[in-house]
């Protein structure tokens, strides 16, 4: 009790000292919502930016609550996008070797360090949807046109939903990783008919999913059966207009001949000279005699469509066939509740209710100026709703478990990580993590949305996601490679070698003297302040018992508390 | 609920809570759930390997016809995806298909030709196996009189199917979870799971009473920072671990720290102490995944494990593009890795004891995309073992030619065999009586022959 009452005081006394900071006055526009007028805490800040970044910081908690939520996030929005591809390119032409080794390097260092951290978190959000994989053979081969693609999802995170699906359909990486690349138009004499992967795939897992939604993400039933999207004709629809696409620039005689569209390569170079490998960064390019455009397409019927029983006719281009399908998608009463369900689980919480994935949609299908699609204000409405904002009971089971990539972002910008060069050399994080940036195994992500674990979860229809790989091999991995990187990875640490990522823990020894200020100060940057008492005292109490002697001793004591708290189901599970 | 039941949950749900963790605890729940009766097979242990391919394997150009007629069906439908008839690796079976076609094997798997050729052979292959609801014709198909299992031709959802059986019932059960569920009790270990997956998460081994066990291709990994050499912060690890969490998902991450941190120390002591193999596995994704089953097999007496079930997946068959190089590569990890396993069963006497089947999602449309396939339906599936009655080719093979009696439309052929009568067929030599085995597999009275005859009786 008195531990527990300590900490009460000085919760309080931050209270006070940091309302003098306080942020209205920098409010220009609350008429969206009542939340965005805050933070009224630096708890709510560190709430928000572990849904909004990778990672809150001090700085950013203070910062944030200097400027408010709208504020901070019009900064955001006005943040210069940072790269990938020009930190790789650079790399290329200091002479280092570049493989996807480089492009998980540039990822940390923005997930790090980049200051556009919403665009950044977005744009992860966006990579965990409209999947590629470097576990590809022909992905693994063009790192930086990887790179390049995760760029696209970068400058569009933002954007609009119907400009970005069209920019990823018509990129070769995602060309090459579900097969629309040279897919081409049926001969019946060869019995060759086009290739169905990215009609599927772009419909069951970029835009709409396998059953008709309601406004607000439940489930449309008829006759007490849910309704199909789609069908097998429709599918064949899609993989009809999905023909005719070839790398950009190939040369044609004639309009294009037989070889060149076979042997078309990916530049005007050939391999090594710079340039060979230039159309990995270009969109595809239409060819209209490998496009099957005699076909009447069925593409999707929805009440509302605006092709008639969403029949495309035949007599289209490749171009326009294209535009018209991916209207037909977008128009789609799915989409809105699809798109808002996945930004919810990626950065709120796993079983939103359906009225906050109602609002969410109602965003997406109009930004407030009649525009649908508009992926800035969604994720606008994601952040800002009061299921968002307000901290929900325990008992309602609300919260996800954290992705394990975030568990460690987090330890890393709390505790500023960085090498001697600036180089994140993280290259399989995979391997203990379970997880990396665009190297999911499947299109199918890391884990589905609706996945959720045998046991009391599935018995009470909770889903949650990222228990899909949290098998008894990875929660134990995850704990250990936090565990390397705590205890061992810290600055100073004569062990280590000067390109090691380590944290910085300077800062923290002054905190090792006072156990309650120590546990009260992660308490804020590690969970919000929603650690429990209990879980206050057991940590306060066992720091108590570790040696105070001398410097080492702040330090043990220090990365003890770090690690206990990052490995607790407390604080695996973002509430 | 049966008696039966409730003893099993009671029993699975104080396991995993760490009470029962010693060799007291476990004999205790050896003598409980004896009580409970026929589920206890005596002595001889039993295990089945579930080999996933995920992506949906193309099984027309793993198992391909031979003889005249039915090969030049098969080559107008592939073009250019046909193996040349030549460099097929001819079967001989001890008995001729239905249909009295010959067959090849891909060039690319020696070794299970080898197999299923000699004598007393361990290999059968299952023809055209896939999620059904009713038997079903073409006709019916194109007329929507029958049903069939929703969301055909998509990869998570048929996976699904296969791997439950139920396209038509809300279960989410795997049939490997429903047999763990059934059998578990025979386990005079309780705190192991009866279900072990080297491939993570699936849906095969989840039951309602039996959660599958994960372990990585070297073992199980332990926490390294709670030794027992800093007994302060384990104590403060397990403090927060254990804590009475206000959360379900709390509740939830605790529970598989808990299992991982219990069953670690278990299984590595008992590997540690493993005399080791001579077979000699190939260091291949699921070469390392099925020697890891082969040690976890090797040291059952120290795990004491009666009954198990095993999950290991390969990636990699979802063959849209480049499906010849891509196949060849995939089968042939296939060939070399079940063949090592398969030896190594020999060489630790559990032959007979162990069989091995192959799962994928669907098979894959004998039409071609240019130089891939598409999602298909049915689909040819090995099943290996000293207890298979190998050498034959079970159920029907079906007519491959383009717009044929068995093509649902460009190529996606129609399955003559359901999933729940490949599955039955294993589970009834797994030990499932008779009596029970529609509440395994409910829709099985469905069809007309519950029992392909591919094991030998139990």
């Amino acid at each position: 009790m008195k531990i527990r009452f300590a900490r009460v005081a000085l919760a309080a006394t931050l209270l006070v000292f940091g309302s003098a900071a306080w942020a209205g006055d920098h409010v220009f526009d609350s008429s969206f919502d009542d939340h965005a007028e805050g933070p009224w805490s630096d708890a709510d800040a560190a709430r928000f930016l572990t849904q909004a970044t990778f990672g809150p910081t001090l700085d950013e908690i203070a910062r944030l609550r200097r400027m408010g939520y709208n504020a901070w996030l019009a900064d955001q929005a006005a943040q210069p996008a940072s790269h990938e591809r020009s930190y790789m390119e650079d790399q290329a032409a200091a002479g280092l070797d570049v493989y996807q080794n480089s492009r998980q390097e540039a990822w940390w260092l923005h997930a790090i360090n980049g200051p556009d951290q919403l665009r950044q978190r977005i744009a992860f959000a966006l990579s965990e949807l409209f999947v590629v994989s470097d576990q590809n053979g022909d992905i693994e081969g063009q790192p930086i046109a990887t790179a390049a693609y995760y760029d696209l999802l970068v400058d569009n995170a933002f954007g609009n939903y119907r400009s970005l699906l069209e920019q990823v359909t018509l990129s070769p990486v995602m060309g090459h990783y579900l097969s629309m690349f040279k897919n081409r138009k049926p001969d019946a004499l060869e019995n060759i008919r086009p290739d169905e992967n990215y009609a599927r795939e772009i419909m069951q897992l970029f835009s709409i999913g396998l059953l008709r939604l309601n406004a607000d993400g439940t489930l449309l039933m008829s006759a007490g059966q849910p309704v199909p999207t789609y069908n097998q004709d429709t599918i064949r629809g899609f993989a009809h207009v999905f023909t005719g696409w070839n790398w950009a620039n190939c040369p044609r005689t004639d309009g294009g001949q037989w070889w060149e569209w076979e042997w078309c390569p990916p530049g005007p170079v050939d391999w090594p000279d710079p340039g060979w490998n230039a159309s990995w960064f270009l969109p595809m390019q239409a060819w209209e005699s490998y496009h099957a455009s005699a076909e009447d397409k069925q593409l999707l019927d929805y009440p509302g469509v605006s092709l008639p029983s969403g029949l495309l006719a035949g007599g289209g281009s490749a171009a326009s066939d294209l535009s018209a399908a991916l209207d037909n998608i977008f128009q789609h009463p799915n989409v809105g509740p699809f798109i808002a369900r996945h930004l919810i689980k990626r950065l709120v919480t796993s079983n939103p209710s359906p009225a906050y994935i109602g609002r969410v949609a109602a965003r997406f299908a109009n930004n407030g100026l009649g525009v649908r699609g508009d992926l800035g204000a969604t994720v606008r409405a994601v952040l800002m709703d009061a299921e968002a904002r307000q901290l929900p009971s325990l008992a309602g089971n609300a919260g996800k478990l954290r992705e394990p990539l975030l568990r460690q972002s987090h330890l890393w910008r709390a505790m500023h990580a960085a090498s001697n060069d600036g180089r994140y050399r993280e290259w399989y994080a995979d391997y203990y993590l379970g997880q990396a940036a665009l190297r999911s195994p499947t299109v199918f992500n890391f884990f589905l949305p609706d996945y959720s674990p045998p046991g009391e979860l599935s018995n009470l229809g909770l889903s949650a996601p990222e228990f899909q790989i949290t098998t008894d091999t990875t929660v134990a991995s995850v704990a250990n490679a936090l565990d390397s990187k705590t205890f061992w990875a810290w600055r100073g640490n004569p062990w280590m070698d000067p390109e090691d990522v380590v944290i910085d823990l300077d800062a923290e020894l002054a905190f090792a003297n006072d156990p309650v200020r120590l546990i009260d100060r992660y308490d804020l940057l590690f969970m919000s302040r929603t650690m429990s008492s209990s879980m206050f005292n057991i940590l306060v109490s066992h720091v108590q018992g570790m040696d105070n002697a001398d410097t080492d001793d702040r330090r043990q004591r220090v990365q003890d508390a770090i690690w206990l708290i990052q490995t607790s189901p407390e604080y695996a599970i973002e509430r | 609920m049966k008696r039966r039941d409730f003893i099993q949950r009671a029993l699975c749900a104080t396991a995993s809570s760490a009470l029962f963790t010693g060799f007291a605890g476990k004999l205790a729940l050896a003598h409980a759930a004896a009580g409970s009766g026929r589920q206890l097979l005596g002595n001889s242990y039993r295990a089945l390997v579930c080999v996933y391919l995920y992506g949906g394997n193309d099984a027309f150009n793993m198992l391909v016809p031979r003889s005249t007629a039915e090969y030049n069906q098969y080559a107008a439908a592939r073009g250019a995806l046909a193996l040349p008839a030549a460099n097929l690796l001819a079967l001989n079976p001890s008995v001729a298909p239905i249909g009295g076609a010959s067959f090849g094997l891909n060039p690319a798997m020696p070794l299970l030709r080898d197999l299923f050729n000699q004598t007393q052979s361990p290999l059968a292959i299952a023809a055209n196996v896939g999620p059904l609801l009713y038997p079903i014709t073409k006709a019916e198909y194109e007329a929507g009189s029958v049903p069939v299992p929703k969301q055909l031709f998509s990869h998570s959802d048929q996976s699904v199917t296969w791997l439950q059986t139920r396209a038509d019932a809300p279960d989410r059960r795997g049939w490997g979870g429903r047999l763990a569920d059934m059998f578990h009790a025979s386990n005079a270990n309780q705190q192991l799971s009866m279900n072990i997956s080297i491939d993570g998460e699936n849906v095969f081994q989840a039951g309602d009473a039996v959660f599958p066990y994960f372990v990585g291709e070297n073992g199980a990994e332990g926490v390294d920072a709670v030794q027992p050499w800093n007994a302060d912060r384990r104590a403060a690890f397990l403090a927060l671990r254990d804590a009475a969490h206000g959360n379900a998902l709390q509740r939830q991450y605790a529970s598989v720290m808990r299992r991982s941190m219990n069953n670690e120390t278990m299984i590595n002591d008992a590997l540690d102490a493993e005399t080791a193999l001579a077979t000699q596995f190939p260091d291949t994704r699921l070469g390392r995944q099925l020697r890891m089953i082969a040690r976890l097999i090797n040291v059952r007496g120290a795990l004491q494990m009666q009954r198990q079930i095993f999950y290991v997946g390969l990636g990699g068959f979802d063959t849209h593009d480049n499906q010849l190089g891509t196949q060849a590569e995939q089968l042939a990890e296939l060939d070399a890795a079940l063949a090592a396993f398969h030896a190594a069963t020999i060489e630790m006497s559990v032959a007979n004891a162990v069989t091995t089947f192959t799962a994928s999602e669907f098979g894959r449309t004998t039409s071609v995309n240019g130089d891939g396939t598409d999602h298909g339906w049915g689909s040819h599936h090995l099943i290996m073992g000293g207890a298979v009655n190998g050498r034959r080719i079970y159920g029907i093979p079906p007519n491959l030619s383009v717009e044929g009696p068995d093509d649902a439309g460009w190529g996606q052929i129609i399955p003559t065999t359901a999933v729940d009568q490949y599955a039955a067929t294993i589970a009834r030599w797994y030990g499932v009586p008779p009596g029970d085995m529609s509440t395994v597999f409910p829709n099985l009275g469905r069809f007309a022959t519950p029992d392909l005859g591919f094991m030998a009786s139990s």
